[in-house]
């Protein structure tokens, strides 16, 4: 069975290019572009791994975190921003991993294949 | 009852003394627009000046790294100068503001008058052993009366042939840690011994002095730490718009290099990348368009030619979207004094911000009027959503943005352009109401002979 991911990003061709390597990794892919999209989603699906940026319309990241806490889903979180300093954010250490953007996707993949196979 | 007075006393009942007039005019000068030297100018002169308290000259140091550096001097540099000075001090109608004009005339003529060029020669560590005068009053945060300064060994001998005389009084302007400066008094001219009521009045002033340089250089401080703070968040600003776009076009051309991509993705790809690529540059050049504000000159611009152009660059953004744009011009108000091409740019902002504010059906009137005789306003009001109260007092903070993708540079941008052409903007913003954007600009004054 293939592994379920949840990718929360605002950048509509950054979400196609995750979308796009991400299968082609061999994953399940879902994307959305904000956090209540993202809440939603994970009511009605149940996700092996979710990734997702910080700064977005609406909802930023760390409360996306907070809330998916709040539930007591169980879900590996990878937050995946263009900045480095959210790192020393208290909320980020709920996150199982902080990959920051990159011009190659190798950092990401290798969290992914390290957090859930 | 009450009664009310005026802080700033102009005028003074008959039992005030000439020195509780003269701490009134310092401690007000505080409150001016005047500089730091302008400042201790008036202190300067408050201590020498004929109706003051009447040393003959007033030296002034301020500390620069690690010693006091020579700032002016102010008094007459021999006998016959000081007949001359006096004598034109004592006319009726010579008040102490225009003395002060005066002195600052002395200070900003080309050739600073000649004891100003000696004191601005001098300088003295402050923490060196053995500590000597005039460095030990700062260390010592101690008033000093030298009385018979060539037999001293205290005072640095070089000192001592500067101020060429015998007794001279020494006040530190200190804060709560630092030593700021030093004041030196004397009475060379006339050689009248200094008074223990003297040195009384002359410690108040050196008290107000040090006060106002620790404030001016606490300004200074905060003004310095805020253009850290904002470098820091441009850095980090820049760091996250220009990683997305640079995100996009790596992992697209990564596709592009793979030999199982097809045709048809790979002219997809080439045309995402090609468009990231379009959206760095258009950051770029918002961010150098920022950084660059740089008004030379103002130049008379016509305000109805410049609010056509702008009305032309908007029109696309407002077509099929039933937005109502008026625009009115005062008739006989033509030209503004300001930098053509930032404040078209400026205006534009704004209209773009209004543009942004108003809902379907929404009503934005651009007018522009003249205020006063000096003033011309363009003006901008919408009917949108107005300003959210949480951000009010931030919207000229560089970084701060209503809108999701927003760079937050565009009022900044408009505040400093109109800065740099001397004018200012007021703000009228009701939540759900709507907003008022006043540009205030200088009108160009009617040339001589013009017909009106």
């Amino acid at each position: 069975m293939k592994k379920k991911l949840l990718i929360v990003e605002d950048e509509k061709n950054l979400c196609l290019l995750y979308r796009e390597e991400l299968t082609k990794a061999g994953y399940k892919v879902t994307a959305v572009a904000d956090a209540d999209s993202a809440l939603e989603q994970i009511k009605k699906h149940a996700f092996d791994l979710i990734i997702t940026d910080i700064r977005m319309p609406g909802k930023n990241g760390i409360e996306l975190i907070t809330q998916i806490m709040a539930q007591r889903k169980d879900i590996p979180i990878i937050i995946n921003t263009a900045y480095q300093s959210y790192k020393h954010d208290f909320m980020t250490w709920a996150a199982d991993a902080y990959v920051v953007k990159s011009a190659s996707l190798d950092e990401l993949k290798a969290k992914i294949k390290e957090l859930i196979g | 009852m009450i009664e009310r007075y005026n802080l700033f006393l102009h005028e003074f009942s008959q039992e005030a003394s000439k020195e509780l007039q003269l701490f009134s005019i310092i401690a007000q000068s505080f409150f001016q627009p005047f500089s730091l030297m302008d400042n201790l100018l008036v202190i300067m002169t408050a201590l020498t000046a004929g109706p003051g308290l009447g040393f003959n000259r007033a030296m002034l140091f301020l500390t620069e790294g690690d010693g006091l550096k020579g700032q002016f001097w102010l008094g007459p540099a021999s006998a016959e100068e000081a007949e001359s000075i006096w004598h034109v001090l004592s006319t009726p109608g010579i008040g102490y503001p225009e003395i002060i004009e005066h002195n600052r005339s002395l200070l900003t003529s080309a050739e600073a008058d000649a004891l100003t060029q000696r004191a601005k020669k001098l300088s003295y560590p402050l923490y060196k052993e053995p500590a000597l005068i005039p460095a030990l009053t700062g260390s010592a945060r101690q008033m000093i009366l030298v009385r018979d300064a060539r037999n001293e060994p205290t005072v640095d001998r070089h000192f001592v042939e500067t101020v060429g005389t015998d007794e001279f009084l020494c006040i530190p302007l200190v804060s709560q840690k630092e030593v700021l400066g030093e004041i030196i008094l004397d009475n060379a001219i006339t050689k009248a011994p200094i008074t223990g009521r003297e040195i009384e009045l002359a410690s108040i002033c050196g008290l107000m002095a040090g006060n106002y340089v620790y404030t001016a250089k606490l300004q200074k401080r905060i003004v310095d730490m805020k253009k850290v703070a904002a470098m820091g968040e441009m850095a980090m600003f820049v760091t996250h718009q220009l990683r997305n776009p640079l995100v996009t076009i790596g992992g697209f051309a990564d596709q592009l290099l793979d030999p199982h991509t097809g045709e048809r993705k790979k002219r997809r790809n080439i045309q995402i990348i090609r468009n990231e690529i379009r959206r760095l540059e258009k950051i770029l050049l918002r961010l150098s368009q920022f950084l660059r504000i740089d008004v030379r000159e103002k130049v008379a611009v016509d305000v109805r030619d410049m609010l056509n152009l702008v009305r032309e660059q908007v029109q696309p953004r407002i077509a099929g979207r039933r937005i109502i744009l008026d625009t009115e011009i005062e008739a006989g108000l033509r030209l503004i004094l300001c930098d053509p091409t930032h404040v078209g740019e400026a205006v534009r902002n704004v209209l773009d911000n209004a543009i942004e504010a108003v809902d379907e059906g929404g009503r934005i009137d651009v007018r522009a009027y003249r205020e006063g005789t000096e003033w011309a306003v363009i003006a901008v009001q919408d009917n949108g959503q107005g300003i959210p109260e949480a951000i009010k007092g931030k919207i000229f903070d560089t970084f701060v943005s209503t809108k999701e993708k927003g760079m937050g540079l565009g009022l900044v941008y408009v505040k400093r352009v109109v800065d740099a052409c001397g004018g200012r903007i007021e703000i009228q913003s009701a939540e759900g109401r709507g907003t008022t954007f006043k540009l205030y600009f200088q009108t160009e004054p009617r040339a001589k002979g013009a017909k009106p």
